[in-house]
């Protein structure tokens, strides 16, 4: 497949935060979901990609492209829903897409009502007065409708109840049925990735943890329960997590076939993404 | 584009447009009514041109301030460089409004005395004009608008303190003034000058935005 966006030794510093050093691709027609904790780096990540933070070093290339010297074309590929969502709020509906469609040569209104039509958004009304849900729904049908091949969305589900979430990701799926697009999706809800990431990345204080596909990572990890007969101080480094009553032990490893291969009579169960994720970047007291 | 950005502008500000269009028909008309003095209809206009820019530059700014808009405009093929431009040519646009609407007060008002106004007073009225937000809108920039307010506010304290000084001095250093100056030329120059130094004025003051914006994290 190829790669859509290539990031290459991303650096943006903050005096307390920031990102160093990040290398990764989004490959066409996956939804790559970006997952780590509040204050990660996600959102500089995604900020600095957009070119919103300037970036300190490396490079962030769009289809072999780089993203500096071809900004005006490049964003006219790329869809954006933001976090907050940075409308201007006493703005209606239609005066706010009156602003930003003809900064696109590929609008497609068609395409704008249609959604509109979809989330029962009434144009004259006033972007105050919408719920989040719905204020992140008028920022897809913004997103989607100059035919973006990448939809970057930062944080998009915060804040919405289970259902507005699921929604969300339906037309996440519909949107990636039409071919060569893409999604890159940031997330600490990792409960939504688990139905539709293809690949996945873990950030943890501005440096990459894991970089793979969804697939391949809830196939390498396991949680393992068994006596504790089975743990000594070689098999304890077979896991990430371990947590040890006088009942026998639980444990997170990233290597399922060792464990599998060194204790016999212990019980395998497939972790969430969340339990992977708190397994790599969870605090000493934290456990399975 | 720049005037969709434009339109943004007016969009932010446009609970204010309605009030600020009769202001830019009425306040000539009666500021020039309580004034009282020849060159009043130059004075009149300018006060109410400097009043409504501000007040809505202001309006736009404290607005964008609020919801970050800027941010969303730039993930948009909408550049920096262009948010920047925008903000210039708003304030040329409502220069050009408020020279119609001056126009309008005086044939409404033909036997006050409110004149139609020269070349050279709608140039200088421009230079002026010019001056005011080549300063504050890079200012503000780089500044914010939080602090460009206070900043502002400080400024406008001092002045009563600082400027009788400076009204002496130039007294004593005995300097033919700008319009002086400006009214020996021949009339060609005197009328295209001030345009001419506006449109300077202003393009140095959109790169030196242009520059500091670019450096800023949105």
């Amino acid at each position: 497949m190829k790669a859509v966006l290539e990031v290459r030794q991303l650096t943006k510093k903050f005096a307390d935060a920031g990102i160093e050093n990040l290398d990764f691709s989004l490959r066409e027609g996956c939804i790559t979901g970006f997952i780590g904790r509040n204050g990660s780096g996600k959102t500089t990540t995604i900020k600095t990609i957009l070119g919103l933070y300037l970036k300190d070093g490396g490079s962030i290339k769009f289809r072999g492209h780089e993203m500096k010297e071809h900004e005006q074309k490049i964003k006219s590929s790329i869809g954006v829903v933001l976090d907050e969502g940075y409308f201007y709020e006493e703005m209606t509906l239609r005066e706010m897409k009156s602003v930003l469609a003809p900064a696109y040569s590929n609008w497609d209104d068609a395409v704008f009502s249609a959604y509109i039509q979809r989330f029962q958004l009434n144009l004259d009304q006033k972007i105050a007065s919408l719920s989040k849900g719905m204020r992140m729904k008028f920022a897809i049908a913004l997103a989607v409708s100059h035919h973006a091949d990448l939809l970057i969305m930062d944080e998009p589900t915060s804040g919405l109840d289970p259902l507005v979430r699921k929604e969300l990701m339906e037309i996440l799926l519909e949107y990636m049925k039409e071919e060569g697009k893409s999604v890159f999706f940031s997330t600490h809800i990792t409960s939504d990735l688990d139905k539709i990431a293809d690949v996945l990345i873990l950030i943890d204080k501005g440096r990459i943890i894991f970089n793979e596909s969804k697939d391949d990572l809830l196939d390498r990890h396991a949680i393992v329960k068994g006596d504790n007969i089975f743990i000594n101080e070689h098999t304890k480094k077979l896991f990430l997590r371990l947590r040890q009553t006088a009942l026998g032990f639980e444990g997170i490893t990233a290597n399922k076939q060792a464990v599998y291969e060194q204790m016999n009579d212990v019980v395998f169960e497939r972790p969430s993404i969340e339990t992977i994720m708190l397994a790599y970047i969870g605090d000493e007291t934290h456990v399975i | 584009m720049l005037f969709n950005l434009v339109k943004k502008d007016f969009l932010l500000a446009k609970k204010y447009i309605l009030a600020m269009v009769l202001f830019a028909v009425a306040g000539p008309i009666f500021i020039y009514s309580k004034l009282g003095i020849s060159g009043g209809s130059f004075i009149s206009f300018l006060i109410t041109l400097l009043f409504v820019e501000y007040i809505l530059f202001n309006m736009v700014a404290m607005t964008e301030d609020k919801y970050k808009g800027a941010a969303l405009l730039c993930t948009t093929p909408y550049t920096r460089n262009g948010v920047v431009k925008a903000k210039f040519l708003f304030i040329l646009v409502l220069f050009i409004c408020c020279f119609l609407l001056y126009n309008l007060a005086t044939v409404i008002v033909g036997s006050s005395g409110l004149e139609r106004l020269s070349m050279s007073d709608a140039g200088t009225a421009l230079l002026i004009v010019a001056v005011f937000f080549g300063i504050l809108i890079p200012f503000q920039f780089y500044f914010g608008y939080e602090k460009t307010k206070y900043i502002s506010f400080f400024v406008i304290f001092l002045t009563p303190f600082i400027l009788p000084g400076l009204i002496q001095l130039y007294q004593e250093l005995d300097l033919a003034s700008p319009v002086q100056m400006l009214s020996s030329q021949p009339r060609f120059v005197s009328d295209w000058l001030p345009f001419i130094a506006a449109f300077l004025i202003g393009i140095i003051s959109m790169h030196v935005s242009v520059k500091i914006y670019s450096e800023k994290n949105l």
